[in-house]
């Protein structure tokens, strides 16, 4: 009888399993059709307006697929820094935003511009009821972040997505095309590379032969350090003209070092290194940088040791953190712009 | 016998006591959650009142909650119960089989292989695999760990301390390959990793809900053909052995059953802690000692407990959402050192 009813359930067993594996079939291929179907609809709904108003549906195309947006939303809600960032750099003042990692609920540099403006949550995980609430015509999310509730947003407000929350440039873009203010996010993005421009000849300049510099881009935890290659702060460096140390080029993110002995690994000519203010990293940081290896690597050596600010270096992510980012670059580089 | 009502199909395959008490706080229990789910349907970010939500439960709303009540709400408060009653019911099996009151698919590595197959898909496959595969992952990784836990503990047949000593030896080697996976990768996705080891049912949807059903379904109504003999191994495996229990046999299937309620629970919501641990006991005391309506009670109080979870989770800290896994963690904690503390002084 036992043996029986064990066999009964070993074969419940996979036959859920294996229902589990086709209904996840199933449900994927109906999601596609009712995406397909509801796409069709609104094709023929535009079809039907085409007499008048075809030119104000603009169909953008974005990470999680393509989005009509219908004239020039209003009310948008912007779901990372990033993007909030983007959206004050254009001038445009969020009805939602989510809060901000440090400096909570919004990062000093933004509080001007998005005073009062509601926050619906953690960028990990916005709270949809408040969202709706706030009736936005537009969302602007990351798939990195927000790919599982992608469908339950589209049903708030037609949303993008940008398939990262560090990409800067590209968030500008979105947000413009988004916004139907391509122009404006042009002009924002050309005069950021004006900057980038003016910083290299002047920089080119000063150090002469010296040019380009090996950055080592230094971030300090309670029990480990990181050195970070591609990042926001890695792209801005990089869009500069500065160079990574040959065993910093791999294109990962970075890596982390857990022992004091491969302090060797940081080597560069000059350091930025941010941190969070924060007892136990402070200490880190002491117990790292007074180690012997540390006087050895060139950018102690030469004096090029730089603590910055990790809103602007790491956690803002947008066109006016790395705008920030520039300015301290200049700064600490003794140049004028 | 006065006292008790004897459940028992023809063929005796179920068969089962319950005490006339039990119906009553199982009656009792049953309201209570019919109460807590139209109560957090009500609660969120803004309120609606409790008989509008009924009447929405029933056909008879009118279409303006429909985006809150049916595609955020009630899917989510849905999945809850039925994550929390998976784990409440594969909890109370764990803690009958090796008879330990600390068992939980928390300690002896069910939840751990789920995290590992959830953080190897979140670090390798994230961005190219939709996320909709993750419960499988999980699922899988409970699986697998489980066979792997059985089979180190075989030796003879398997006795509970051993399964109990391997399985938190491999729970810690599975924390440790956690530890690893996110150590090696960028904040982005550890931010993701650690969100689902927490355990949060934000983003529940209808396909999720439709998903577990089956679970719960076919493995809750499951454990009732082992009651009577899992009443039998409270004695101990040689007066079960003596009482014509095949214990090898039924260890096994009682252990593919929890892993199965355990696996697709932590598929759906992550490492959601400590409701294995505390629903049995908790049920327990409500309903005393008998396994069969125990998993009933267990089922009721499991949910009960995760979706007042998630309620507090989403309203407590307005408008944060936060994971329902920190209020869980939160409660079983002091749960947990107080049973340690009981267990040891002998209160009873």
């Amino acid at each position: 009888m036992l043996r029986k009813s064990f066999l009964a359930l070993l074969t419940m067993l996979l036959a859920s399993v294996i229902l589990t594996a086709c209904a996840t079939d199933d449900s994927t291929n109906d999601n596609d059709a009712n995406g397909d179907s509801a796409a069709e609809e609104k094709e023929t709904a535009s079809k039907e307006d085409s007499n008048g108003k075809e030119a104000s549906i603009r169909v953008i195309k974005h990470a999680m697929g393509e989005t009509e947006i219908e004239g020039t939303p209003e009310r948008v809600v912007t779901l990372y820094q990033g993007a909030t960032d983007a959206a004050v750099a254009m001038g445009i003042k969020p009805v939602g935003i989510v809060e901000s990692w440090v400096e909570k609920p919004v990062y000093n540099y933004l509080r001007d511009d998005l005073d009062g403006v509601p926050i619906v949550g953690l960028e990990t995980q916005p709270n949809l009821e408040e969202i709706a609430k706030l009736d936005p015509d537009l969302i602007i999310a990351s798939k990195l972040r927000h790919e599982e509730i992608y469908e339950k947003l589209s049903q708030i407000a037609p949303t993008v997505a940008h398939e990262t929350v560090y990409e800067f440039k590209e968030t500008v873009e979105l947000v413009g095309e988004a916004m139907n203010m391509a122009e404006k996010a042009d002009e924002v993005l050309a005069a950021w590379d004006n900057r980038v421009a003016d910083f290299k000849t002047k920089v080119q300049k000063k150090l002469g032969e010296k040019w380009p510099l090996n950055v080592g881009l230094l971030n300090f935890r309670a029990d480990h350090a990181r050195i970070y290659f591609t990042s926001f702060a890695g792209i801005v460096l990089n869009d500069l003209g500065f160079e990574r140390p040959e065993n910093q080029r791999e294109d990962v993110w970075g890596i982390k070092l857990t022992s004091k002995e491969s302090i060797p690994e940081m080597n560069a000519d000059i350091f930025y290194i941010f941190m969070s203010d924060d007892e136990a990293v402070h200490q880190t940081y002491e117990e790292w940088t007074s180690h012997p290896l540390w006087k050895n690597l060139d950018a102690v050596k030469n004096d090029q040791v730089y603590l910055v600010d990790e809103v602007a270096w790491n956690m803002g992510g947008g066109i006016l953190a790395a705008n920030l980012m520039l300015d301290d670059i200049y700064d600490r580089l003794g140049l004028e712009e | 016998m006065k006292d008790y009502v004897s459940i028992r199909n023809k063929s005796g395959l179920i068969s089962f006591q319950l005490h006339k008490k039990f119906l009553y706080v199982l009656f009792m229990l049953v309201l209570f959650s019919s109460f807590i789910i139209v109560l957090c349907l009500s609660i969120g970010s803004s309120f609606i009142s409790p008989i509008e939500v009924v009447k929405y439960l029933f056909g008879f709303g009118s279409g303006e909650h429909d985006f809150i009540l049916h595609t955020l709400r009630m899917p989510r408060v849905f999945l809850g119960f039925m994550v929390g009653a998976a784990l409440g019911v594969s909890g109370l099996i764990l803690q009958g089989i090796i008879r330990n009151p600390l068992a939980s698919p928390d300690i002896i590595g069910i939840t751990g292989g789920a995290s590992v197959g959830a953080i190897i898909f979140i670090v390798y496959f994230m961005g190219t695999i939709s996320l909709k595969w993750l419960p499988l992952a999980a699922i899988l990784g409970a699986g697998i760990v489980s066979i792997f836990i059985y089979a180190l503990s075989w030796k003879n047949g398997v006795t509970p301390i051993r399964l109990v000593l391997i399985g938190i030896g491999v729970a810690a080697a599975m924390n440790a390959i956690v530890t690893i996976m996110i150590v090696i990768s960028e904040t982005a996705v550890t931010t993701k990793a650690y969100l689902w080891l927490t355990g949060s049912l934000y983003g529940g949807n209808w396909e999720d809900v439709y998903l577990m059903l089956p679970w719960i379904i076919v493995f809750i109504p499951l454990t009732l053909f082992f009651s009577k003999t899992v009443n039998a191994k409270e004695l101990g495996d040689d007066v079960a052995t003596g009482l014509g229990v095949r214990v090898q046999w039924v260890r096994l299937s009682l252990l593919l059953i929890s892993v199965a309620l355990a696996g697709s629970a932590v598929a759906f919501a992550g490492g959601i802690g400590f409701v294995g641990l505390i629903a049995p006991h908790i049920a327990r005391m409500l309903a005393g000692r008998m396994f069969g309506g125990l998993v009933f009670i267990s089922a009721l109080v499991g949910g009960s407990i995760v979706v007042l979870a998630d309620v507090m989770a989403r309203t407590a800290f307005l408008p944060l959402d936060i994971p329902a896994g920190v209020f869980t963690s939160g409660i079983g904690a002091p749960f947990f050192i107080y049973l340690l503390y009981r267990n040891r002084h002998n209160i009873r």
